[in-house]
């Protein structure tokens, strides 16, 4: 059941001029060709992503700091991880959030992009072979896209797997199991993570990659082969 | 700044030894920042053996990854690695092809620590490599403990350290203030200056006052007095160089350890510790002896003057205090039983001296023929650092029959002083009854020759257990003659029996199966009062005492009674075996260092360890020891063919 990226008709294969130019090229990568299904998953450039917004309202609320670590066959690369933070919007300044993910609002103990340039470094980050990889990462994902619009450019062509759905599948809701337990919180209690640094983009996005592994580890034990990437 | 994800792996690793060693968070978390973080299903291989090293090592962050030693014979597991434990380093200190099979055991996580960063901090925190060493799989390395003095160095010490006390762990603070003169002083300018001071050295210093040679009173004694140089001769044909120097951190301790290493009495004090800086004080071994209140020497002149058992209880308790101390200080254990053993032989003739005096105060008199007082089992090696339960005997000379029941009837009344005394002191009686007061083990040396011609003839159970505490006798009160007479006896037993006999001993050494390693670092006891513990007696250092007494009465070898030293006497009659005889010796001193260390802190034996209780360092120590142990009782299997008696 691999998972898709919707991408607009008409843009999955017209190369805009007005884009930014770093869009361009992603687009021109991936319409190059991007990862075949077939294509095992050892190999496969794993790009765990947590964002950290103020809120919850894709359509309201914006990105504070976005992450992303890179996994390649059941190892994370701790030196190649990507962080960058936003300042917080004005109208944003006294929102609850800040009680959750502890982001003062423009505090000096970060170092803040604009969010063109935060777009340009992830979208590098991420390159077009990269699979994107988070918890619901579909929110994540949306709120990155709104931003790409915003930044005059189009949306992630990137693959994207859910961990949350991957858990479903390892370990399917049901009776015993209501599907609040598919919250990272309770993933990570169930996988035996420490829950340490929760609710900051990197401490997450580390979280989700041992959950990651963890699950396609399992997954790989269930399916008795090498994993490839149209298995997830 | 530090992200959240490094700082999480160096929250880990903080407290992972080695990396605790590193107390320079910056240099840590760029190691931090560095780690890949590997995930391993069960069964996967890390690496295997022969591989060529890899710019990287693993610390076990959850799970377990087990070592196996393969061959023609298959796997064998040489060592699980824990939570929190390190593999995989060969390629860091040795950058040698891996030895070992490395497979997760269990679903595990573990941290590749990439060498680059971390091999720069190898000289800055030699405390880092010497863990390492230790805990390389397959090697026996107990080098951790080595750092202060030498065996070498402790072993020629003797009397004359006792007279000298070693080791406070005092800082030396400020030192005197040097008395010095320049390079153009003349030599009797510098014996004025000394007079005038009353001190027995001078350093001669340069224009910036950094010293560049000392003359001391022996100098004067050996070259200006015998007329080898004029006392008009400048300093520089009298002065010793180069200096040798030290920093002003150092303890009393490690400049009693330079001072016995070079051979030498006085050290300089500069500002770096080198002599390219200038000088802020002098030391001389006199000046040591001033500083140590509780030096051994003392504590034993005091326990040979004391009128009572509570003093003698007092005594005791600095002696441990001061045990303490050594241990702290990782003092070499062979010389922390030599010094803890004099204590004891001498509380025990302290003790044995009252008795005699309430013995005349009883109206009995002089003690009726010559007798020895025998030291059994941990003190009897010599290897008794905690004050545990009270093994003794007495043997007296042979009397005629008509005499016999007075002599062993006033010899019982006085060892029922001494036990007294001695349990006052705090060796509690022993709950067996092994002590001189038992009729049964106060005999004259006829009738224990008898006794041990039995044990050796007989051998039951109980027998074996007799000789496995009566065996290791030492005397500590008369001339050695009596003991003597029984050593002799032991060993000119017949032939046949004797081989018999020798295979029970043997057989007894391996009838505690070592642990080959830990379970989550830890083989515990599963059932009784300790359960969930792990006992270091009957585990790890019976097996090596039993192996070690055994191999010396195969070797007819008498008079060495402690442990290390018996396996050090193997070493040296079987040059082609001596390797592992060396490697038992060194668990064993682990082993003792380790029971004494959490005993005095529990004021217990130390007998059963609480896996929690010791830390990572501690636990690497004695899972190390634990493949000696295991080496030991396969050559024991092997020599005295004990796979034939079962």
């Amino acid at each position: 059941m691999a998972w898709w990226n919707k991408l607009l008709p008409g843009e999955s294969t017209r190369i805009d001029p007005d884009w930014p130019v770093w869009y361009q090229q992603y687009t021109a990568a991936c319409l190059a060709g991007t990862l075949p299904g077939s294509h095992p998953l050892s190999t496969a450039r794993i790009c765990v992503v947590d964002a950290e917004t103020t809120g919850l309202d894709v359509k309201k609320d914006r990105l504070l700091s976005l992450a992303g670590l890179p996994v390649t066959d059941r190892t994370i690369f701790v030196r190649q991880q990507f962080e960058a933070y936003l300042p917080t919007p004005p109208d944003q300044l006294d929102h609850r959030a800040v009680a959750i993910h502890g982001i003062i609002p423009n505090s000096g103990r970060y170092v803040y992009d604009s969010e063109a340039e935060l777009l340009r470094r992830f979208v590098k980050f991420i390159g077009a072979d990269g699979i994107i990889v988070g918890h619901h990462i579909g929110f994540d994902v949306e709120i990155i896209n709104r931003a790409l619009i915003r930044a005059g450019a189009g949306p992630l062509r990137n693959r994207v797997i859910d961990t949350g759905q991957l858990a479903q599948r390892v370990q399917p809701a049901g009776y015993w199991t209501p599907p609040e337990t598919f919250g990272l919180d309770s993933l990570a209690r169930r996988y035996n993570i420490p829950l340490s640094d929760r609710h900051t983009a990197l401490g997450d996005a580390y979280i989700t990659a041992v959950l990651w592994l963890k699950l396609t580890g399992r997954l790989g034990d269930r399916v008795g082969r090498a994993l490839l990437v149209e298995d997830l | 700044m530090a992200n959240q994800v490094t700082r999480r792996l160096y929250d880990f690793l903080k407290d992972v030894p080695p990396f605790n060693y590193v107390d320079d968070e910056a240099a840590l978390l760029r190691v931090a920042s560095r780690v890949e973080v590997t995930y391993l299903t069960p069964g996967t291989v890390v690496f295997r053996p022969g591989e060529p090293p890899r710019d990287r090592f693993f610390v076990v962050k959850e799970g377990a990854v087990e070592l196996f030693r393969v061959d023609d014979a298959g796997e064998q597991l040489v060592e699980r690695c824990g939570e929190g434990d390190v593999f995989g380093i060969r390629p860091l200190l040795a950058e040698d092809n891996y030895l070992f099979l490395a497979r997760a055991a269990e679903e595990s996580l573990v941290y590749a620590i990439n060498t680059a960063g971390f091999r720069e901090l190898l000289p800055l925190y030699p405390r880092v490599t010497q863990f390492l060493a230790a805990t390389m799989a397959g090697s026996n390395r107990y080098a951790i403990t080595a750092t202060k003095p030498s065996p070498e160095a402790t072993a020629e010490l003797g009397a004359e350290s006792l007279a000298f006390g070693l080791l406070e762990s005092q800082r030396l603070g400020n030192l005197r203030q040097p008395i010095t003169c320049f390079a153009t002083a003349r030599i009797v300018d510098a014996a004025k200056l000394m007079t005038e001071h009353n001190v027995g050295s001078i350093v001669v210093v340069s224009r910036e006052h950094h010293p560049v040679g000392i003359i001391t009173d022996r100098d004067f004694r050996s070259k200006v007095a015998t007329g080898v140089r004029s006392p008009q001769d400048g300093v520089i044909k009298l002065m010793k160089k180069p200096v040798v120097c030290i920093g002003p951190t150092l303890t009393a301790a490690d400049v009693q350890i330079e001072m016995l290493r070079r051979g030498i009495n006085h050290l300089v004090q500069t500002e770096d510790g080198t002599r390219n800086s200038p000088i802020t004080g002098v030391v001389s071994k006199h000046d040591l002896l001033v500083l140590q209140g509780n030096n051994p020497a003392v504590l034993i002149r005091e326990i040979g003057r004391a009128k009572s058992a509570a003093y003698l209880r007092t005594l005791r308790e600095r002696a441990e205090r001061m045990l303490a101390t050594y241990l702290e200080q990782e003092v070499s254990i062979v010389f922390i039983t030599t010094i803890m053993t004099r204590l004891n032989d001498e509380i025990i003739r302290t003790c044995i001296k009252m008795g005699l005096a309430r013995m005349q105060a009883d109206g009995r008199g002089n003690p009726p023929a010559l007798f020895d007082w025998l030291a059994l089992g941990s003190q009897g090696r010599g290897e008794q650092l905690l004050r545990t339960d009270q093994d003794n005997a007495l043997i007296f000379a042979d009397v005629p029959a008509a005499r016999y029941n007075t002599v062993k009837d006033y010899f019982l009344q006085l060892a029922g002083y001494v036990t007294e005394s001695l349990n006052q002191v705090g060796f509690e009686y022993c709950t067996a009854d092994m002590m001189a007061s038992n009729p049964a083990w106060c005999l004259p040396v006829s009738k224990w020759k008898e006794q041990f011609t039995h044990w050796m003839d007989d051998n039951t159970a109980e027998n074996l257990l007799n000789v496995s505490i009566f065996f290791d006798f030492r005397g500590v009160w008369g001339d050695g003659s009596l003991p003597a007479q029984l050593t002799k006896h032991i060993f000119r037993e017949r032939p046949g029996s004797r081989t018999r006999f020798l295979a029970s001993l043997a057989q007894m050494a391996v009838n505690y199966p070592s642990p080959l390693t830990f379970f989550r670092n830890f083989v515990v006891e599963r059932s009784g009062e300790h359960k969930n513990q792990f006992d270091l007696k009957s585990r790890a250092m019976r097996p090596l005492t039993d192996a070690a007494r055994v191999l010396m009465l195969e070797a007819r070898v008498g008079n060495v009674n402690n442990t290390f030293r018996r396996y050090e006497t193997m070493a040296e009659l079987e040059p082609q075996n001596a390797r592992g005889y060396r490697e038992a010796a060194q668990a064993y001193e682990v082993l003792i260092r380790l029971r004494a260390t959490v005993g005095l802190r529990r004021q217990d034996s130390g007998r059963y360890l609480e896996p929690k209780e010791l830390t990572s360092m501690q636990r690497v120590l004695l899972r190390n020891s634990f493949n000696p142990v295991g080496d030991m009782q396969m050559r024991l299997e092997t020599r005295f063919q004990l796979n034939f008696l079962r």
